[in-house]
Protein backbone atom coordinates (compact mmCIF):
# COMPACT_ATOMS: atom_id res chain seq x y z
CA UNK A 1 0.00 0.00 0.00
CA UNK A 2 2.67 2.49 0.77
CA UNK A 3 4.12 2.08 -2.75
CA UNK A 4 0.99 3.15 -3.83
CA UNK A 5 0.31 5.74 -2.03
CA UNK A 6 4.03 7.23 -2.84
CA UNK A 7 3.18 6.96 -6.95
CA UNK A 8 -0.03 8.96 -6.14
CA UNK A 9 1.83 11.47 -4.30
CA UNK A 10 4.44 11.95 -6.67
CA UNK A 11 1.72 12.13 -9.84
CA UNK A 12 -0.23 14.55 -7.38
CA UNK A 13 2.91 16.79 -7.06
CA UNK A 14 4.33 16.84 -10.21
CA UNK A 15 1.34 17.54 -12.43
CA UNK A 16 -0.63 19.98 -10.08
CA UNK A 17 2.24 23.21 -9.93
CA UNK A 18 1.45 25.74 -12.61
CA UNK A 19 -1.12 28.58 -11.90
CA UNK A 20 -4.36 28.35 -14.70
CA UNK A 21 -3.82 25.27 -15.11
CA UNK A 22 -5.07 22.21 -13.68
CA UNK A 23 -5.34 22.18 -9.60
CA UNK A 24 -6.85 18.73 -8.75
CA UNK A 25 -4.68 16.06 -9.97
CA UNK A 26 -6.25 12.58 -10.90
CA UNK A 27 -5.01 9.78 -8.40
CA UNK A 28 -4.51 7.23 -10.83
CA UNK A 29 -5.12 4.65 -7.76
CA UNK A 30 -8.50 5.69 -7.69
CA UNK A 31 -9.42 6.38 -11.03
CA UNK A 32 -10.55 3.73 -13.75
CA UNK A 33 -12.74 3.72 -17.11
CA UNK A 34 -14.89 -0.03 -17.60
CA UNK A 35 -17.42 -0.81 -19.56
CA UNK A 36 -20.20 -3.37 -19.42
CA UNK A 37 -21.89 -4.67 -22.25
CA UNK A 38 -24.23 -7.84 -22.45
CA UNK A 39 -22.99 -11.42 -24.19
CA UNK A 40 -26.07 -13.13 -26.21
CA UNK A 41 -28.52 -11.41 -23.95
CA UNK A 42 -26.85 -13.98 -21.38
CA UNK A 43 -24.24 -12.59 -18.89
CA UNK A 44 -22.82 -9.23 -18.78
CA UNK A 45 -19.04 -8.77 -19.93
CA UNK A 46 -16.37 -6.34 -18.05
CA UNK A 47 -13.33 -4.94 -18.98
CA UNK A 48 -11.50 -2.17 -17.61
CA UNK A 49 -8.96 0.02 -19.27
CA UNK A 50 -5.84 -0.18 -16.87
CA UNK A 51 -3.65 2.87 -17.98
CA UNK A 52 -4.99 6.47 -18.55
CA UNK A 53 -3.91 10.00 -17.70
CA UNK A 54 -6.21 13.30 -17.30
CA UNK A 55 -6.36 16.79 -15.90
CA UNK A 56 -8.74 18.55 -13.64
CA UNK A 57 -10.03 21.79 -13.36
CA UNK A 58 -12.05 22.04 -10.48
CA UNK A 59 -13.96 24.81 -8.56
CA UNK A 60 -16.58 23.85 -5.94
CA UNK A 61 -17.94 27.52 -5.17
CA UNK A 62 -17.32 28.85 -8.65
CA UNK A 63 -19.72 25.58 -9.66
CA UNK A 64 -17.50 25.21 -12.79
CA UNK A 65 -14.93 22.80 -13.74
CA UNK A 66 -13.54 20.81 -16.39
CA UNK A 67 -11.66 17.65 -17.07
CA UNK A 68 -9.98 16.14 -19.44
CA UNK A 69 -9.21 12.30 -19.93
CA UNK A 70 -6.92 9.95 -21.94
CA UNK A 71 -7.28 6.08 -22.10
CA UNK A 72 -4.99 4.04 -23.66
CA UNK A 73 -6.99 1.83 -25.51
CA UNK A 74 -4.29 -1.06 -25.57
CA UNK A 75 -4.32 -1.26 -21.90
CA UNK A 76 -7.71 -2.70 -22.05
CA UNK A 77 -8.32 -5.88 -20.11
CA UNK A 78 -11.45 -8.14 -19.61
CA UNK A 79 -9.22 -10.90 -17.66
CA UNK A 80 -9.62 -12.92 -20.94
CA UNK A 81 -6.49 -12.62 -23.19
CA UNK A 82 -8.00 -13.81 -26.64
CA UNK A 83 -10.90 -11.67 -25.87
CA UNK A 84 -8.70 -9.04 -25.36
CA UNK A 85 -6.72 -9.67 -28.41
CA UNK A 86 -9.94 -9.57 -30.22
CA UNK A 87 -10.76 -5.86 -28.87
CA UNK A 88 -7.74 -4.60 -29.72
CA UNK A 89 -8.03 -5.79 -33.35
CA UNK A 90 -9.18 -3.75 -36.31
CA UNK A 91 -12.54 -5.60 -36.31
CA UNK A 92 -13.88 -3.84 -32.92
CA UNK A 93 -11.22 -0.87 -31.25
CA UNK A 94 -8.97 -0.85 -34.16
CA UNK A 95 -6.37 0.22 -31.45
CA UNK A 96 -2.96 0.21 -33.85
CA UNK A 97 -4.76 3.23 -35.79
CA UNK A 98 -6.16 4.88 -32.79
CA UNK A 99 -4.14 4.56 -29.84
CA UNK A 100 -6.18 6.53 -27.58
CA UNK A 101 -9.79 8.06 -26.47
CA UNK A 102 -10.23 11.48 -24.50
CA UNK A 103 -13.29 12.46 -22.44
CA UNK A 104 -13.21 16.53 -22.32
CA UNK A 105 -15.90 17.44 -19.83
CA UNK A 106 -16.67 21.21 -19.35
CA UNK A 107 -19.62 21.49 -18.28
CA UNK A 108 -20.52 20.38 -14.76
CA UNK A 109 -23.87 19.98 -13.09
CA UNK A 110 -24.33 20.94 -9.05
CA UNK A 111 -27.13 19.97 -6.82
CA UNK A 112 -25.64 22.14 -3.70
CA UNK A 113 -22.04 21.97 -3.99
CA UNK A 114 -21.77 18.57 -4.79
CA UNK A 115 -21.36 17.52 -8.85
CA UNK A 116 -24.33 15.77 -9.99
CA UNK A 117 -23.38 15.05 -13.75
CA UNK A 118 -20.33 16.30 -15.90
CA UNK A 119 -21.51 16.92 -19.89
CA UNK A 120 -18.35 17.01 -22.51
CA UNK A 121 -17.55 14.92 -25.59
CA UNK A 122 -16.10 11.39 -26.10
CA UNK A 123 -13.77 11.07 -28.86
CA UNK A 124 -12.91 7.22 -29.85
CA UNK A 125 -11.63 5.87 -33.21
CA UNK A 126 -11.48 9.40 -34.77
CA UNK A 127 -15.09 10.51 -34.05
CA UNK A 128 -16.19 12.72 -31.16
CA UNK A 129 -19.94 12.95 -30.11
CA UNK A 130 -21.29 14.59 -26.96
CA UNK A 131 -21.72 12.44 -23.74
CA UNK A 132 -22.94 12.90 -20.68
CA UNK A 133 -21.15 11.83 -17.69
CA UNK A 134 -24.05 11.11 -14.46
CA UNK A 135 -22.88 10.65 -11.20
CA UNK A 136 -24.07 8.54 -9.12
CA UNK A 137 -22.29 9.68 -5.82
CA UNK A 138 -20.09 12.69 -5.58
CA UNK A 139 -17.75 12.90 -2.10
CA UNK A 140 -14.97 15.78 -1.18
CA UNK A 141 -12.94 14.40 1.93
CA UNK A 142 -9.50 15.28 3.82
CA UNK A 143 -7.19 12.67 2.84
CA UNK A 144 -5.40 11.58 5.92
CA UNK A 145 -1.98 10.61 4.26
CA UNK A 146 -2.04 13.50 1.40
CA UNK A 147 -3.53 16.23 4.04
CA UNK A 148 -5.25 17.59 0.82
CA UNK A 149 -8.80 17.41 -0.25
CA UNK A 150 -10.16 14.79 -2.44
CA UNK A 151 -13.04 15.25 -4.55
CA UNK A 152 -14.31 12.06 -6.53
CA UNK A 153 -17.14 9.93 -7.18
CA UNK A 154 -18.88 7.33 -9.51
CA UNK A 155 -20.04 8.19 -12.55
CA UNK A 156 -21.43 6.56 -15.09
CA UNK A 157 -23.67 6.87 -19.14
CA UNK A 158 -24.51 4.59 -21.56
CA UNK A 159 -23.37 5.27 -25.16
CA UNK A 160 -24.32 3.80 -28.45
CA UNK A 161 -21.08 2.35 -29.76
CA UNK A 162 -22.15 2.19 -33.38
CA UNK A 163 -22.17 6.21 -32.97
CA UNK A 164 -17.91 5.62 -33.01
CA UNK A 165 -18.33 3.20 -35.42
CA UNK A 166 -17.73 -0.21 -33.26
CA UNK A 167 -20.30 -2.19 -34.77
CA UNK A 168 -18.44 -5.39 -34.02
CA UNK A 169 -21.51 -8.39 -33.74
CA UNK A 170 -24.65 -6.01 -33.92
CA UNK A 171 -26.97 -6.98 -31.85
CA UNK A 172 -26.85 -10.54 -31.38
CA UNK A 173 -23.67 -11.00 -29.93
CA UNK A 174 -23.65 -7.66 -28.18
CA UNK A 175 -25.73 -4.69 -28.34
CA UNK A 176 -25.30 -1.15 -29.19
CA UNK A 177 -25.76 -0.09 -25.64
CA UNK A 178 -22.89 0.04 -23.75
CA UNK A 179 -22.69 1.10 -20.45
CA UNK A 180 -19.36 3.11 -18.92
CA UNK A 181 -18.57 3.29 -15.80
CA UNK A 182 -16.06 5.79 -13.94
CA UNK A 183 -14.13 5.77 -10.62
CA UNK A 184 -12.35 9.20 -10.24
CA UNK A 185 -10.58 10.87 -7.45
CA UNK A 186 -8.86 13.68 -7.65
CA UNK A 187 -5.86 15.74 -5.06
CA UNK A 188 -6.39 19.27 -4.26
CA UNK A 189 -3.18 21.21 -5.13
CA UNK B 1 -18.80 -18.87 12.36
CA UNK B 2 -17.23 -21.78 11.04
CA UNK B 3 -13.58 -22.78 10.12
CA UNK B 4 -12.24 -24.88 8.16
CA UNK B 5 -9.30 -25.68 5.68
CA UNK B 6 -9.04 -26.72 2.51
CA UNK B 7 -9.24 -30.58 3.02
CA UNK B 8 -12.85 -30.68 3.76
CA UNK B 9 -14.28 -29.25 1.17
CA UNK B 10 -13.85 -31.87 -1.52
CA UNK B 11 -16.04 -34.47 0.96
CA UNK B 12 -18.83 -31.80 1.13
CA UNK B 13 -19.00 -31.39 -2.51
CA UNK B 14 -19.03 -35.07 -2.99
CA UNK B 15 -21.96 -34.98 -0.90
CA UNK B 16 -23.29 -31.93 -2.57
CA UNK B 17 -22.95 -34.01 -6.40
CA UNK B 18 -24.61 -37.40 -4.27
CA UNK B 19 -27.48 -35.44 -2.66
CA UNK B 20 -28.32 -34.23 -6.34
CA UNK B 21 -28.13 -36.68 -8.72
CA UNK B 22 -31.83 -38.27 -7.81
CA UNK B 23 -33.08 -35.29 -9.83
CA UNK B 24 -32.14 -35.72 -13.33
CA UNK B 25 -30.90 -32.49 -13.66
CA UNK B 26 -28.81 -31.53 -16.57
CA UNK B 27 -24.98 -30.17 -15.62
CA UNK B 28 -23.43 -27.08 -16.80
CA UNK B 29 -19.62 -26.45 -17.07
CA UNK B 30 -18.42 -22.65 -16.26
CA UNK B 31 -17.15 -20.64 -19.44
CA UNK B 32 -13.99 -19.71 -18.32
CA UNK B 33 -13.97 -16.65 -20.80
CA UNK B 34 -17.59 -15.64 -19.18
CA UNK B 35 -17.12 -16.37 -15.94
CA UNK B 36 -16.31 -14.00 -13.11
CA UNK B 37 -16.74 -12.51 -9.69
CA UNK B 38 -16.00 -8.71 -9.40
CA UNK B 39 -16.00 -7.06 -6.24
CA UNK B 40 -16.66 -3.42 -5.56
CA UNK B 41 -16.39 -1.32 -1.87
CA UNK B 42 -16.25 1.93 -0.94
CA UNK B 43 -13.17 4.03 -0.92
CA UNK B 44 -13.79 7.09 1.92
CA UNK B 45 -17.00 7.30 1.01
CA UNK B 46 -16.39 9.01 -1.91
CA UNK B 47 -15.84 6.55 -5.48
CA UNK B 48 -16.12 2.75 -5.79
CA UNK B 49 -12.83 0.74 -5.83
CA UNK B 50 -13.18 -2.82 -7.60
CA UNK B 51 -10.88 -5.39 -8.89
CA UNK B 52 -12.08 -8.94 -10.30
CA UNK B 53 -11.51 -13.09 -9.74
CA UNK B 54 -11.44 -15.25 -12.18
CA UNK B 55 -11.78 -16.65 -14.36
CA UNK B 56 -13.99 -19.05 -11.90
CA UNK B 57 -14.26 -22.91 -12.23
CA UNK B 58 -17.15 -25.05 -11.65
CA UNK B 59 -20.31 -26.89 -12.41
CA UNK B 60 -23.82 -25.91 -12.19
CA UNK B 61 -26.81 -28.10 -12.59
CA UNK B 62 -30.04 -27.20 -12.80
CA UNK B 63 -33.44 -28.77 -12.86
CA UNK B 64 -35.79 -25.87 -14.30
CA UNK B 65 -39.10 -28.56 -13.95
CA UNK B 66 -38.80 -29.55 -10.68
CA UNK B 67 -37.01 -25.72 -9.64
CA UNK B 68 -34.01 -27.40 -8.33
CA UNK B 69 -30.07 -26.44 -8.83
CA UNK B 70 -26.99 -27.36 -7.20
CA UNK B 71 -23.45 -24.91 -7.27
CA UNK B 72 -19.94 -25.52 -6.47
CA UNK B 73 -17.45 -22.79 -7.67
CA UNK B 74 -14.10 -22.60 -7.29
CA UNK B 75 -12.80 -19.05 -7.39
CA UNK B 76 -8.70 -18.89 -7.53
CA UNK B 77 -7.61 -15.94 -5.36
CA UNK B 78 -3.97 -15.04 -6.01
CA UNK B 79 -5.45 -13.73 -9.44
CA UNK B 80 -6.99 -11.32 -8.00
CA UNK B 81 -7.23 -8.15 -10.61
CA UNK B 82 -7.71 -4.33 -9.89
CA UNK B 83 -5.37 -3.08 -12.48
CA UNK B 84 -2.75 -1.95 -9.89
CA UNK B 85 -0.21 -4.43 -9.38
CA UNK B 86 1.17 -3.23 -6.36
CA UNK B 87 -2.69 -3.26 -5.20
CA UNK B 88 -3.26 -7.02 -6.18
CA UNK B 89 0.02 -7.97 -4.19
CA UNK B 90 -0.67 -6.38 -1.04
CA UNK B 91 -4.73 -7.80 -1.76
CA UNK B 92 -3.00 -11.29 -1.38
CA UNK B 93 -1.05 -10.82 1.73
CA UNK B 94 -1.65 -12.66 5.14
CA UNK B 95 -4.42 -9.86 6.70
CA UNK B 96 -6.08 -9.79 3.27
CA UNK B 97 -7.38 -12.61 0.86
CA UNK B 98 -4.20 -14.52 2.24
CA UNK B 99 -3.56 -16.15 -0.86
CA UNK B 100 -0.56 -18.61 0.23
CA UNK B 101 -2.32 -20.12 2.84
CA UNK B 102 -5.82 -19.98 1.26
CA UNK B 103 -5.57 -20.29 -2.53
CA UNK B 104 -8.89 -20.93 -3.30
CA UNK B 105 -12.15 -19.38 -2.35
CA UNK B 106 -15.43 -21.41 -2.77
CA UNK B 107 -19.04 -20.79 -3.13
CA UNK B 108 -21.41 -24.06 -2.80
CA UNK B 109 -25.22 -23.65 -3.12
CA UNK B 110 -28.12 -25.87 -2.90
CA UNK B 111 -30.99 -23.89 -2.19
CA UNK B 112 -32.27 -22.58 -5.70
CA UNK B 113 -35.31 -20.10 -5.96
CA UNK B 114 -36.91 -19.94 -9.73
CA UNK B 115 -39.53 -17.59 -10.79
CA UNK B 116 -41.22 -19.33 -13.40
CA UNK B 117 -38.71 -21.14 -15.31
CA UNK B 118 -36.05 -18.03 -14.30
CA UNK B 119 -33.62 -18.41 -11.59
CA UNK B 120 -34.44 -15.75 -9.03
CA UNK B 121 -32.12 -16.56 -6.07
CA UNK B 122 -28.88 -18.90 -4.89
CA UNK B 123 -28.79 -19.37 -1.37
CA UNK B 124 -25.43 -21.01 -0.34
CA UNK B 125 -22.47 -20.85 1.61
CA UNK B 126 -18.93 -18.67 0.66
CA UNK B 127 -15.77 -19.59 2.15
CA UNK B 128 -13.26 -17.35 2.21
CA UNK B 129 -9.99 -17.34 4.07
CA UNK B 130 -11.21 -20.88 5.64
CA UNK B 131 -14.27 -18.52 6.78
CA UNK B 132 -17.58 -20.22 5.70
CA UNK B 133 -20.39 -17.56 5.35
CA UNK B 134 -23.90 -17.73 4.07
CA UNK B 135 -24.03 -16.00 0.90
CA UNK B 136 -27.17 -15.35 -1.25
CA UNK B 137 -26.50 -14.14 -4.86
CA UNK B 138 -29.61 -12.65 -6.77
CA UNK B 139 -30.07 -12.85 -10.24
CA UNK B 140 -30.19 -9.58 -12.42
CA UNK B 141 -30.78 -11.31 -15.42
CA UNK B 142 -30.71 -15.09 -16.21
CA UNK B 143 -30.95 -16.88 -19.74
CA UNK B 144 -30.35 -19.76 -21.41
CA UNK B 145 -29.90 -20.17 -25.30
CA UNK B 146 -28.21 -22.68 -27.94
CA UNK B 147 -25.01 -22.17 -29.19
CA UNK B 148 -24.73 -24.79 -32.35
CA UNK B 149 -26.67 -27.17 -30.74
CA UNK B 150 -25.28 -26.95 -26.86
CA UNK B 151 -27.34 -24.98 -24.61
CA UNK B 152 -25.86 -22.36 -22.59
CA UNK B 153 -27.28 -21.18 -19.39
CA UNK B 154 -26.05 -17.58 -17.69
CA UNK B 155 -26.42 -15.00 -15.90
CA UNK B 156 -25.38 -11.77 -14.05
CA UNK B 157 -25.76 -12.40 -9.94
CA UNK B 158 -25.44 -9.65 -7.36
CA UNK B 159 -24.83 -10.31 -3.62
CA UNK B 160 -23.08 -8.41 -0.44
CA UNK B 161 -20.73 -9.47 2.11
CA UNK B 162 -19.59 -7.81 5.56
CA UNK B 163 -15.69 -8.04 4.98
CA UNK B 164 -15.15 -8.15 8.78
CA UNK B 165 -17.08 -11.60 8.86
CA UNK B 166 -13.98 -12.96 6.97
CA UNK B 167 -11.75 -11.43 9.21
CA UNK B 168 -10.80 -8.48 6.52
CA UNK B 169 -10.58 -5.52 8.83
CA UNK B 170 -7.54 -3.76 7.46
CA UNK B 171 -8.29 0.46 6.70
CA UNK B 172 -11.84 -0.20 8.16
CA UNK B 173 -13.81 2.25 8.35
CA UNK B 174 -12.09 4.00 5.36
CA UNK B 175 -12.65 1.37 3.06
CA UNK B 176 -16.14 0.59 3.69
CA UNK B 177 -17.01 -3.05 5.13
CA UNK B 178 -19.72 -3.86 3.36
CA UNK B 179 -18.01 -5.58 -0.18
CA UNK B 180 -20.90 -5.77 -3.52
CA UNK B 181 -19.93 -9.00 -5.47
CA UNK B 182 -21.17 -9.41 -9.35
CA UNK B 183 -20.35 -12.54 -10.57
CA UNK B 184 -20.81 -13.45 -14.50
CA UNK B 185 -21.51 -17.03 -15.08
CA UNK B 186 -22.04 -18.60 -18.61
CA UNK B 187 -21.87 -22.53 -18.88
CA UNK B 188 -22.05 -24.78 -21.13
CA UNK B 189 -24.37 -27.80 -20.55
CA UNK B 190 -22.28 -31.10 -20.64
CA UNK B 191 -23.55 -33.77 -22.61
CA UNK B 192 -24.08 -37.27 -21.14
CA UNK B 193 -21.88 -40.09 -21.22
CA UNK B 194 -22.02 -42.21 -24.20
CA UNK B 195 -22.72 -45.39 -21.75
Amino acid sequence: MNKLIVAAACVAVVTGAQADGPNYALDPTHTFVSFEVTHFGTSTNRARFDKKEGTVQFDRAARSGRVEITIDMASINSGVAPFDGHLRSKDILNVSEFPTAKFVGDKFSFSGDMVTAVAGTLTMMGKTHPVTLKANRFNCYLNPIFKREVCGGDFETVIQRSQWGVNYGLPAIAPDNVRLVVQVEAVKQ
Amino acid sequence: MRQHRGMRLPALLLALAATTASAQPAAYVLDPAHSFVHFEVLHFGTSTSSGRFGPIAGVVTLDRGAGRGAVSLRIPTAGVDTGLPVFNARLREADLLDSAEFPDAYFVATQFRFEGESLAEVRGEFTLRGVSQPLSLFARRFACRSDEGTEVCGGDFEGELLRSDFGVDYLLPFVANRVRLTVQVEGRRRQPDPS
